[in-house]
């Protein structure tokens, strides 16, 4: 286990490096994931906010870099170790990622089925109180993926990554597409849910309402490394990097940060 | 997962979760200990299971859910809790909780305002109901394939019919993209195939025939065999497997992806685009590939006969000469176009037929492919009683 500052590091990155083709996207990317904490990535689009998502997931090989996870290295762990530790994440893809053949209440399932012996009542009884907990209605429990909104199935998604009570959830992009109420909604799901469960979030996310309202720390990817790191309050006020101040300085910013609003509200007073 | 203490690695016997019931005072206490996580709900679930719910004498008898030696609590562990204490406010005790932390508070708050909301049901009908159900639905199914595709046989012939007057919409590039793929590409499988069933037929019908003495007779059966049957059946079939599932699923992938949609909008129809230029394709791809089938058959039954018979390649085809004329070689070409049509039709249509998910695409490739197969031997049936009627 690592500690730093008196709080464990549950996901360590360091000097990574990842190319496509001719294309290098990293070069010497380190960063750390503190336990209990909900991160934001940001980053343009091609920088490889996903892909450094799959990379910590073990779904992408890095060419260079360490990546350790609890504090074991992944690239020396046996495959029973490696279940282990998949069993302590939870992770929702972009828009689901449902199985298709499945129902929801069966989906959610799945982790517990492939991880663990349950009767089958109490996976029921678990699943459901998954379903619940992300906010789904009763009868969404039997529907297949396919009868699902947009917005539902990310939910559904979500009481998958659920499933086992894991530490850590990795989220991508989990309020893209949804509109503006249900982003608010999810936002606060997010939230909710991390102070009941203790969980730790990482997620890789564009919008800015979601950083301000519900992420302790944000991770800039810029140049082929993370440039800074902090809580959106501080990247907001010394930006000190040309695409932190248009992300967080841009029209945009202004109008999502909380800062910004109290003093547009204090300017009107 | 949620820890009582900041203490970040347990000891071993720590995690052991239990719990045993005591009775203090008038009070009914569950005292839980260890880590009641998902790893072990089983087990917990098992022995709580067993547990009997405790019967109050009276009324002022309380129960009390003490955790204060829980170390871990997840969602598993608390719905257990909660069932349990459920059960106790069922029997009669007025159950509380004691020894929560903060966070351990808000995670059961939680699981007990969920556990309430009630499930639905999913209503089984009975097996005689369902029975009636799926075969009328089968039935209607059939029923409505029939009429789909006899609409879809109109759509495109007026589409084809179209090209007449407006010669410009027909995609060349896609037309010979698709010859390619479904006629050169498939020539050297077909051809293989055609020869080896050639071959095999007249190995057969040499040992069949051997004890009549009428084995020389077996070039005949080969010859007639090949040209009026084989040679188009298998090629069709073959054809079916190869293009007409991959019409399906392609045309099927465009439609998940709401490609078909966007072409609809941008004024650009799907009927010029897809489907036409993959029928017509096939229309000529069919007869071609049916023609070197017959070869190769004939070739495989003239390998075998040298091989089993002894016949030279000259005496082989003086006897197929005696054997077939033309005719017969055209009640086997002219069924090709037909099955072309047959194949191409029904893996479009399959296609445009595809929902939302990846299960749909699976399971419609899969019709076209069965679908086609069978309405080509139905249509190799007719016109083999349509032939013999006319004296062919």
């Amino acid at each position: 286990m690592i500690v730093e500052d008196g709080r464990e590091v549950v996901i360590r990155v360091r000097e990574l490096a990842k190319s496509f083709g001719s294309h290098q996207i990293w070069d010497g990317l380190s960063l750390d994931v503190y336990r209990g904490e909900i991160l934001a990535i940001v980053g343009g689009s091609g920088q490889g906010k996903s892909v450094l998502m799959r990379v910590i997931t073990g779904l992408v090989a890095p060419d260079k870099g360490v990546v350790a996870l609890f504090g074991q290295d992944a690239k020396t762990l046996t495959p029973q170790a490696r279940l282990d530790i998949e069993r302590r994440w939870g992770i929702l893809f972009q828009d689901g990622a449902l199985f298709s053949s499945l129902t929801v209440l069966q989906n959610i399932q799945v982790p517990m089925r492939e991880h663990l012996d349950l009767p089958q009542s109490m996976m029921d009884n678990l699943a459901f109180l998954k379903l619940t907990m992300v906010g789904l209605p009763p009868n969404a429990a039997h529907k297949f993926p396919s009868e699902l909104s947009g917005g539902m199935r990310k939910r559904a998604g979500l009481a998958r990554a659920l499933a086992l009570d894991p530490e850590i959830v990795f989220l991508d992009e989990p309020t893209a597409g949804l509109d503006p109420i249900g982003a608010t909604d999810f936002d606060h799901l997010i939230r909710k849910l991390q102070q009941t469960l203790g969980l730790t979030v990482y997620m890789v996310t564009h919008d800015l309402d979601t950083i301000f309202t519900v992420c302790d720390r944000v991770a800039v990817l810029a140049d082929k490394k993370i440039v800074r790191t902090g809580s959106p309050a501080e990247l907001q006020s010394q930006p000190n990097h040309p695409w932190i101040k248009n992300y967080f300085c841009g029209e945009r910013a202004r109008a999502a940060s909380p800062t910004e609003q109290r003093r547009l509200i204090a300017n009107d007073a | 997962m949620l820890k009582r203490d900041q203490q970040l690695v347990l000891p071993t016997q720590a995690r052991a979760p239990g719990f045993r019931v005591e009775l203090r005072g008038t009070t009914f206490r569950l005292v839980a200990s260890g880590a009641w996580t998902v790893a072990e709900a089983a087990d917990l679930d098992k022995a709580l299971e067993r547990l009997r719910v405790p019967i109050p004498p009276t009324s002022d008898f309380t129960g009390e859910m003490d955790i204060s030696g829980i170390a871990e609590i997840d969602t598993a562990g608390a719905w257990l809790l909660q069932r349990t204490a459920r059960a106790w406010q069922r029997g009669g005790l007025r159950t509380r909780y004691a020894g929560a932390t903060e966070s351990f508070r808000i995670l059961i708050e939680e699981v007990h305002r969920r556990g309430q909301a009630e499930r639905p049901e999913i209503d089984k009908p009975a097996p005689l109901e369902q029975l009636v159900d799926n075969t009328t639905k089968g039935l209607t199914s059939i029923w409505q394939d029939a009429v789909g595709l006899t609409a879809f046989l109109g759509e495109v012939t007026s589409g084809f019919l179209r090209l007449f007057r407006q010669p410009w919409r027909f995609r060349t590039t896609s037309f010979f993209h698709h010859l390619d793929h479904a006629g050169l590409r498939a020539l050297p499988i077909i051809a293989l195939i055609c020869f080896l069933i050639g071959a095999v037929v007249m190995q057969q019908g040499v040992v069949q025939l051997r004890p009549f003495g009428a084995e020389p007779f077996a070039v005949n059966m080969v010859a007639i065999l090949a040209l009026r049957e084989v040679g188009v059946l298998l090629t069709a079939i073959m054809v079916a497997g190869r293009s007409g599932s991959a019409f399906t699923a392609e045309i099927g992938s465009m439609k998940m992806r709401e490609e078909i949609d966007a072409m609809r909008t941008l004024g650009i129809d799907p009927m010029d685009t897809l489907v036409l230029p993959r029928v017509l394709a096939l229309v000529v791809a069919l007869p071609l590939l049916t023609f070197l089938g017959d070869i190769a058959a004939l070739a495989g039954g003239g390998v075998m006969a040298y091989a089993v018979l002894g016949l030279d390649s000259s005496t082989y085809i003086d006897k197929l000469h005696e054997a077939v004329d033309f005719q017969h070689f055209m009640a086997g070409m002219i069924k090709a176009p037909f099955a072309a049509i047959i194949i191409g039709l029904v893996g479009c249509l399959e296609g445009l037929r595809v929902e939302g998910s990846a299960e749909s695409l699976g399971s419609h490739v899969t019709a076209a492919v069965v679908k086609a197969i069978f309405l080509v031997i139905i249509l190799d049936a007719v016109f083999a009683m349509f032939l013999s009627r006319i004296g062919v």
